[in-house]
């Protein structure tokens, strides 16, 4: 009768033309993809290059060690905020707090339950944060940005209120020189930051997990539609961040053998700028650990330059919205014509 | 009737698509003061008759008078200016809002950038009461009931002071009681001299509301005639008037014992006790008019949607299902309505989506298989003939049928014992849905069990060994092979009698 279907032939047709999905690879796709993935090896070598000319600081193997040790921190931060990202739940804002309960825990808990345990205890606490965010985003379906916020907050306010909002310091100097240390000429730090890295990149492009969490990202209702346990997953890239910011915590407590409520305030947006101007969709469905790590090289290479050109704080920051700007709109550009 | 009452008249139009011939030769014109209804089954052409009459596509040929005056129109713009307004099936209002906002969004009154909102306040109130409608213009859009959201958007078409409206299927969201005082407001504003351009499926109302209806079918018009005088049976043999030949060959196949039975299955809301049983190599159709409930089941029993009462058993056994991966173990699948939205993941390739139900399967400690992952896909490219028969290919580069067949693919991968499939021919081409229903073939004959929701009677009629009717979240006994006619069949999705 009229209206057994809702749509006619030749309009269903029509539609499915014009109803293109969104996909950032409609059109040439595979080029744009190879073409963003040489551009940003492009960037680097080009900043490398300007660098080693402009500066007889930057091309030294001293330099280097210390941008490698001091991107390895928020590193570590930009693989679980990778999975955060890839799975549609936006972006991580309780990073500070988990890095602050990462390296508070991991010192003050020292003097009773040694240096291991304490670390242990520390990830798993992180890892919890983690849990609750992950449980209101992906089950209770609140606003990833809202839920880490708040979370966050408390979070911070709960560490800040177990140590009296003073200053944390270790006690075990001898955890401190081995994570300072270096194994075959790498720093520890860098090992463990490059574990991590090999561990997520495998977990995001290899397994199950990691597909259903581009999947989930890619199209939630497909996804779920698929069998898919979409609450689980996008709980699940909480849960990761949580982990790994609590071990980045840990870390930088132990490198500084001190920690204070604010230790981690910052690293969030680093973490959240490497991953975006790696090329992963803020959008969700796209992405890879590699990606977002050689974002993260490429600003912190360019920050590196920049401060030894000793170009003003300000101007850094400016140089780096910019580059945010730049790489999300991109990403728009790439899905709208993907959508035509 | 002289040029001059015409408030319509449209002339000989036509409207051709790339392959297809949407509307060929149809003249239809309405009178002021006057209730014109179109009726007509899919694929008849009234949505692109409406389109062509509300700017939104221009006719390849033809003549469009408005008042007496030939028009050309080119945007919706053009046809608002002339005076014509739509009011669309899905409500175009913003909850958030006031109701006067709502009825003057766009348009409200006001100098430079300063609304003035007393008088709009005012106005609306004023237009409201025009209708006799009785809701508050300062009550917040969001607290009114559907019904009278609806009115609201009759009376935002209203208040613009139209000469013609047209309603495309206001009633399919209102009970009885609403419906009556929805007719009340057309009334007014037939009497206030507006033309009123109706399309509905539900017959009864037209025969209420209408002065005179029309008829289309596959594009032409067949009959046009005064309301008085002809009969609910009448309209419907019109509508139907098609030789369903075997444009959907049915091979026979050994019918088994019952693979999916569903018991007094209800969600408390917009469906309740539905039973039915399926048996391996059978299809059975489910089918009905839009909204009346097939949907919600099908989701329902994948484990999308809630169950309130009855259960489900599958291979006699019953099975408790809250989420897919329940219905999956289970061995229910399910091909969703919106392939676009629900099947497939745009920016994955078609291996990705193929194995994406089934990754544990193909996975050892966690790492998928790339060698089982390949394997897969190729097998059911191949078994599905996906074209281009590249696993690799991105699934959104491929056509609309080579998408159904991915999400079909996708669903054999996972050895379903039955299938459900919803509207698996919607809106893929005539080459592709005749391989669809080829697949479905095949399926059956090797025994599965298959549960096909289609709208598109002469598919419903090819296809299937039984069919249930659903109508406001009931369904009917299955009707056999034998007793299956169009007729019986709009009977139980419409309630009414055709003969």
């Amino acid at each position: 009768m009229t209206d057994m279907v809702g749509e006619i032939d030749e309009i269903g047709k029509l539609r499915e033309a014009s109803a293109a999905p969104a996909s950032r690879f409609r059109r040439a796709g595979r080029l744009a993809d190879m073409g963003s993935k040489a551009g940003l090896v492009v960037a680097i070598l080009a900043v490398v290059a300007y660098g080693a000319l402009a500066s007889p600081v930057f091309f030294t193997t001293g330099n280097f060690v210390n941008v490698a040790t001091s991107m390895s921190i928020v590193g570590i931060v930009v693989v679980g905020m990778t999975f955060v990202l890839v799975s549609g739940g936006l972006a991580d804002l309780s990073v500070p707090a988990t890095i602050a309960c990462g390296a508070i825990l991991s010192l003050g808990l020292q003097p009773m339950l040694g240096t291991v345990p304490a670390f242990v205890v520390a990830m798993a606490l992180a890892s919890g944060i983690g849990l609750v965010n992950g449980l209101l985003v992906g089950y209770a379906g609140i606003n990833p940005i809202i839920a880490t916020l708040g979370i966050g907050t408390i979070g911070l306010g709960i560490v800040q209120a177990a140590v009296g909002g003073v200053i944390v310091y270790g006690t075990n100097p001898a955890s401190a020189e081995f994570v300072k240390g270096r194994l075959l000429g790498v720093p520890v730090v860098v090992i463990i930051f490059a574990a991590i890295a090999v561990a997520g990149h495998y977990l995001l492009s290899r397994t199950f997990w990691g597909r259903w969490t581009l999947a989930t990202g890619g199209n939630t209702s497909a996804a779920e539609a698929s069998a898919v346990p979409v609450r689980a997953v996008k709980a699940g890239a909480f849960v990761i961040t949580g982990l790994v910011s609590g071990i980045s915590g840990g870390l930088l407590g132990l490198t500084l053998q001190s920690a204070r409520p604010l230790v981690g305030t910052g690293y969030e947006f680093s973490a959240i700028t490497a991953v975006v101007v790696g090329g992963v969709s803020i959008m969700g469905g796209f992405g890879s650990v590699p990606r977002a790590i050689a974002g993260l090289v490429f600003v912190q290479l360019l920050t590196n330059v920049m401060a030894l050109q000793g170009v003003r704080t300000p101007v850094q920051g400016l140089v780096l919205g910019a580059l945010i700007a730049g790489a999300v709109g991109l990403d728009a550009v790439l899905r709208k014509r993907g959508g035509g | 009737m002289t040029a001059a009452d015409r408030a319509l008249d449209m002339r000989g139009i036509t409207k051709t698509f790339p392959g297809v011939r949407a509307l060929s030769d149809v003249d239809f014109s309405v009178r002021f003061g006057t209730v014109h209804a179109i009726v007509g089954e899919n694929g008849a052409g009234k949505s692109t008759l409406m389109k062509i009459l509300s700017g939104s596509y221009a006719p390849t040929s033809g003549t469009i008078h408005v008042g007496g005056r030939e028009v050309h129109m080119r945007r919706p713009a053009d046809a608002q200016a002339l005076g014509i307004r739509m009011v669309h099936q899905e409500l175009n209002l913003v909850p958030d809002l006031t109701v006067a906002e709502n009825v003057y969004l766009g348009r409200m009154p006001g100098r430079w950038t300063f609304l003035r909102r007393g008088e709009m306040i005012a106005r609306a109130g004023a237009v409201l009461d025009e209708l006799g409608a009785g809701i508050d213009p300062r009550e917040r859009l969001g607290n009114l009931s559907i019904s009278q959201q609806q009115i609201v958007e009759i009376a935002k078409a209203y208040a613009a002071e139209p000469r013609i409206i047209v309603l495309d299927e206001p009633t399919s969201s209102l009970s009885e009681h609403e419906t009556a005082a929805l007719f009340r407001i057309l009334r007014r504003m037939r009497d206030g001299g507006i033309a009123i351009v109706y399309i509905s499926h539900r017959l009864k109302e037209v025969l209420q509301i209408a002065d005179e209806v029309t008829v289309l079918r596959d594009g032409s018009r067949i009959e046009t005639r005064p309301v008085a005088g002809i009969t609910a049976a009448e309209m419907i043999r019109l509508m139907v008037g098609r030789d369903v030949g075997n444009v959907f060959p049915k091979t026979a196949t050994r019918i088994g014992a019952s693979v999916l039975r569903v018991e007094g299955l209800g969600d408390g809301v917009r469906f309740g006790d539905v039973s039915f049983d399926v048996r391996a190599g059978e299809i059975l159709g489910l089918t009905g008019l839009v909204g009346a409930g097939r949907t919600e089941v099908a989701r329902a029993i994948f484990g999308l949607g809630r169950i309130a009462t009855g259960a489900i058993h599958v291979n006699g056994a019953r099975v408790t299902i809250r989420s897919p991966a329940d219905a999956v173990r289970a061995g229910i699948a399910y091909v969703p309505e919106d392939r676009k939205g629900d099947g497939i993941v745009p920016a994955m390739s078609v291996r990705e989506n193929i194995s994406l139900p089934v990754l544990r399967r193909i996975s050892r400690l966690g790492r998928i298989s790339r060698s089982g992952d390949r394997a897969l896909a190729a097998r059911y490219v191949e078994r599905l003939g996906i074209s281009p028969p590249d696993g690799e290919r991105r699934v959104s580069l491929l056509s609309g049928g080579n998408q159904q067949k991915t999400v079909i693919a996708k669903w054999l991968a996972a050895r379903p014992s039955v299938l459900i499939l919803d509207e698996p021919t919607r809106g893929v081409d005539v080459g592709a849905k005749a391989e669809i229903h080829h697949i479905i073939g095949e399926l059956v004959a090797e025994g599965m069990a298959v549960v096909m929701i289609s709208s598109e009677l002469p598919e419903v009629l090819g296809v299937c060994d039984r069919v249930v009717v659903m109508r406001d979240g009931l369904a009917s006994e299955p009707i056999d092979r034998p007793h299956l006619t169009e007729e019986r069949v709009m009977e139980l999705a419409t309630g009414e009698e055709a003969a």
